[in-house]
């Protein structure tokens, strides 16, 4: 009885792939197919959509979402949740550009990046060290230093916004990839910072399928006793995770800054919602252990597809949220579905 | 009974546990154990339920911290084990809850730990595919599981639990293991299952690894034969080869308890039948048909994996039952939620009191009054208090709280006094029949006396209760009838007045294929 209940199993897992399969192992096609579904239908009712200039805004009004999202999704795969990221990305864009704008107005651009990195990874650390020691859910402990870190930046770095930036980190925020000139003859532009997005993805991609910190990760959202029970050093993967989350925020704070040629320090806070929403429609569980860097990546597009092309097919901007809002809950509802049909 | 002698070779030693304690806070779980494993040899450690079982193995694999005592571990002393050095030195445990991590493959869960270990934890490392795969391959075939790639990409959530027991061994010899714990692992595998596993033993044995089974099936130790560890009370009572003793030895061994022996029940139980479940199907549990009359007390048992559980969740709405019927003062009710169990009057108290009752930051009063808000409120909802007070104070001098006043938050009192508040509550709706599922664990010596006097007058009262406990002294001291669970169906019935413990744990062991005969 046990070997045809073994070999009934492997029947089972070998048995050719349904679509429904399919979406329970990579729930991220969905995603990819609301994304093409919306491209489609938006190209069709204005076919200026497949203009390379549009193509290019999305492109860059992806760039600073999308690390968030890389930042969030590695957090919510061990299981925890951040929302204090947008405070680190404040804080440091706006205390660097302050530094490098009074005391080293020289400084070079890779190393502006490289302190930003530092500097949210810092950030970062005192979260995981936080979640860690205090065993407070890291949405408590995130939510707590959201405020400590933004309230810090506007208490003791200041208030003023930056209209005029170091013109290093201006002349970063133009530099481009590739440049030429559209059929209404604007110059339209890709500028070398959207490759920061990629490479970021890939970084992440490999240090969670290749490394053993990686597959630590996903033990600890699988269930955080049992990975400490099998060895597992919760305080390493916590303070690496968060950590590398923050560097994420500090670099997306940075390019930010440099993007919109400003810093306000009032920017950027407010928008975690937003970012989590696009990790969790890439099919990602709240509840952690699952997702793929892929998905995040099509999670965020899909979102800033919805925010910039609403207004091409005559929709007004404020029905953003109302179609971001349905999406989430279909995707969760067929998510679940399908885990129950299970 | 003094430890029997038996020839051991040192050069085999792998480790040797020195006079460990271990205390929680006021309990002493381990009073000085002292236990020597040998390479090579099986040991089956054998014991009532919190007898100190579990807690042993937790030392043994790094998850606790002894509070006194030496570990010796191939020569070395240690004061305690990291659970990264307990598996660098080859310490292998497949935990009851099998420990497996349900988000990952099977492969991972088999193989990564491999790595992880020879990594000595460090994070910061190459994650090898090939290697993986290779170490899932080779541990899988040893357990007799499919090596294709299908299998070995299937996350662990989607296979059925027998599935997952054998992928939670194959981890444990995934890596080169000196030492294999492996705590109740038959549990939920059928016949052809463990002898399978049997073999899988004889196999690691062969290799001069040793095996350390925790368990309540004592016909597969004598199966597996070598030494019997026999606990009790956190202590080890004897020690010795398995053919030495007796089953019914080993079971003495087991329960020979002599304290707090005398009989609570005092009434009868009235002529008239108070409530009826015939041919009950549940999750875990099989056509199951049992009667409890007006005043009765019947007490049901069984190993933790018998149904016993899912035959109190089904009784009470909690996990409904899908096939079968329930009756009550003859009539037939439909129980498919806690709340109609509560409208016909069937109270729970449940096992993990804090978990599934009590609002611990809350009053006394504000947990007695719980289920009778919508009887205590008015017309506007405004709830009447001082009615309340009333109700909660006649309720916990019935439950002979040991305080009077009403406002202390329910989590300053001990888990006996909290027992009787959740008790005290469901007596607050007047229920007519009163589930209790393990009514004294981790209660006290003197709050179980006030517990059990409480249950004794409720029964005479008229009130019907059904005891759901694996505490068999309880059972005997407090129920008229024990019905006996192994394998979701009803094996045995004993009139309490009359049965030994020793009978009744003897009915609990009874295997699988004794039940169906």
């Amino acid at each position: 009885m046990s070997t045809s209940r073994i070999d009934g199993l492997s029947e089972n897992t070998s048995r050719s792939f349904s679509f429904g399969d399919l979406v329970r192992r990579r729930p991220e096609t969905i995603t990819f197919m609301l994304l093409v579904a919306i491209c489609v239908i938006v190209a069709i009712v204005n076919p200026a959509f497949l203009q390379p200039s549009t193509l290019i805004d999305i492109g860059r009004a992806s760039v600073v979402m999308g690390l968030f999202a890389l930042g969030v999704f590695i957090i919510l795969a061990a299981g925890g949740i951040d929302v204090s990221f947008t405070a680190i990305a404040a804080f440091t864009m706006y205390s660097l550009t302050v530094l490098v704008l009074n005391n080293f107005p020289g400084m070079p651009m890779a190393v502006i990046m490289l302190i930003a990195v530092a500097g949210g990874a810092l950030l970062g650390v005192i979260n995981g060290l936080l979640v860690h020691h205090l065993k407070v859910p890291s949405l408590i402990v995130t939510i707590g230093t959201q405020y400590l870190f933004r309230g810090f930046l506007l208490s003791f770095i200041g208030t003023v916004w930056i209209m005029s930036l170091p013109p290093q980190m201006g002349a970063f925020g133009r530099m481009p990839l590739f440049q030429f000139e559209s059929a209404n003859g604007a110059l339209v532009t890709l500028p070398v910072y959207f490759l920061i997005l990629p490479l970021a993805a890939l970084v992440t991609w490999w240090i969670l399928n290749r490394t053993l910190m990686g597959r630590a990760i996903f033990a600890v959202g699988g269930d955080a006793n049992i990975a400490s029970r099998l060895g597992y050093n919760l305080r390493t993967v916590h303070v690496f995770l968060f950590g590398y989350a923050g560097a994420l925020a500090g670099l997306a704070g940075i390019i930010h800054v440099c993007a919109n040629r400003q810093a306000n320090p009032f920017d950027l806070v407010g928008t975690e919602i937003n970012v989590i929403a696009a990790v969790v429609l890439g099919g990602a569980r709240i509840t952690g252990g699952t997702g793929t860097v892929l998905g995040t990546i099509l999670g965020v597009l899909l979102i800033v597809v919805i925010n910039s092309v609403l207004v091409m097919v005559g929709i007004p901007s404020t029905w953003q949220r109302l179609v971001v809002g349905s999406f989430i809950l279909l995707a969760a509802a067929f998510f679940v579905t399908r885990q129950r049909k299970k | 009974m003094s430890a029997k002698e038996y020839s051991e070779q040192a050069s085999g030693r792998f480790l040797e546990l020195r006079n460990i304690h271990k205390r929680f806070g006021g309990v002493h779980a381990l009073r000085g154990i002292s236990l020597t494993l040998d390479l090579g040899e099986a040991y089956h450690l054998l014991g009532e339920n919190g007898c100190g079982k579990s807690t042993v193995i937790k030392i043994m694999s790094g998850a606790l911290e002894p509070s006194d005592g030496e570990i010796v571990l191939d020569g070395q002393t240690f004061s305690s084990l990291s659970p990264i050095q307990s598996l660098a030195a080859g310490i292998e445990t497949v935990y009851q809850d099998l420990s497996l991590l349900p988000n990952l493959t099977v492969a991972e869960n088999v193989a990564l730990n491999e790595q992880l270990v020879s990594a000595n934890g460090r994070l910061v490392r190459l994650f090898d595919r090939s290697r993986l795969r290779q170490t899932a391959e080779r541990a899988l075939a040893m357990v007799s599981l499919p090596t294709d790639r299908a299998f070995l990409g299937t996350t662990v959530s989607d296979l059925p639990l027998a599935t997952r027991q054998l992928v939670a061994i194959a981890r444990a010899i995934a890596t080169r293991a000196k030492l294999v714990i492996m705590d109740e692992p038959t549990t939920s595998l059928t016949r052809r299952e463990v002898d399978n596993l049997i073999k899988v033993v004889e196999r690691l044995r062969s290799e001069n690894v040793a095996v350390l089974f925790v368990t309540h099936k004592l016909d597969e130790c004598y199966r597996i034969g070598g030494h019997a560890v026999v606990f009790r009370d956190g202590q080890c009572v004897a020690q010795g080869l398995i053919e030495q003793y007796t089953k019914k030895e080993l079971t003495e061994l087991m329960t020979g308890r002599s304290i707090g022996s005398e009989r609570y029940r005092t009434g009868k139980p009235a002529e008239a039948e108070l409530f009826a479940a015939s041919g009950l199907v549940a999750p875990g549990v099989h056509d199951i048909s049992f009667k409890v009359r007006k005043g009765e007390i019947l007490g049901i048992t069984g190993l933790a994996d018998s149904g016993r559980n899912e035959l109190a969740m089904a009784i009470t709405g909690i996990e409904p039952a899908s096939g079968g019927t329930i009756s009550l003062d003859g009539r037939k009710v439909a129980i498919r939620r806690p709340a109609d169990a509560i409208g016909h009057g069937i109270g729970y108290v449940p096992e993990d009191r804090l978990a599934e009752g009590l609002f611990l930051d809350k009053s006394i009063f504000e947990n007695e009054i719980a289920l009778i808000l919508t009887r205590l409120s008015n017309a506007f909802g405004i709830i009447d208090k001082n009615k309340g007070r009333a109700i909660a104070a006649r309720l916990s001098e019935e439950m002979r709280l040991n305080t009077k006043n009403l406002d202390l938050p329910v989590g300053a009192l001990s888990g006996g006094n909290q027992q009787r508040v959740l008790i005290g509550r469901w007596l607050s709706i007047a229920p007519k029949l009163l589930v209790l599922h393990g009514p004294t664990v981790g209660v006290d010596v003197g709050s179980k006396d006030m517990i059990y006097r409480a249950i004794q007058s409720l029964a005479e009262a008229g009130m019907g209760l059904v005891i759901v406990s694996d505490d068999l002294p309880e059972l005997l001291q407090n129920a008229d009838r024990i019905l006996v669970m192994n394998s979701g169906r009803v094996v045995a019935e004993f009139e309490a007045e009359r049965a030994t413990e020793e009978q009744v744990y003897k009915a609990m062991l009874t295997s699988e294929l004794e039940a169906v005969q």
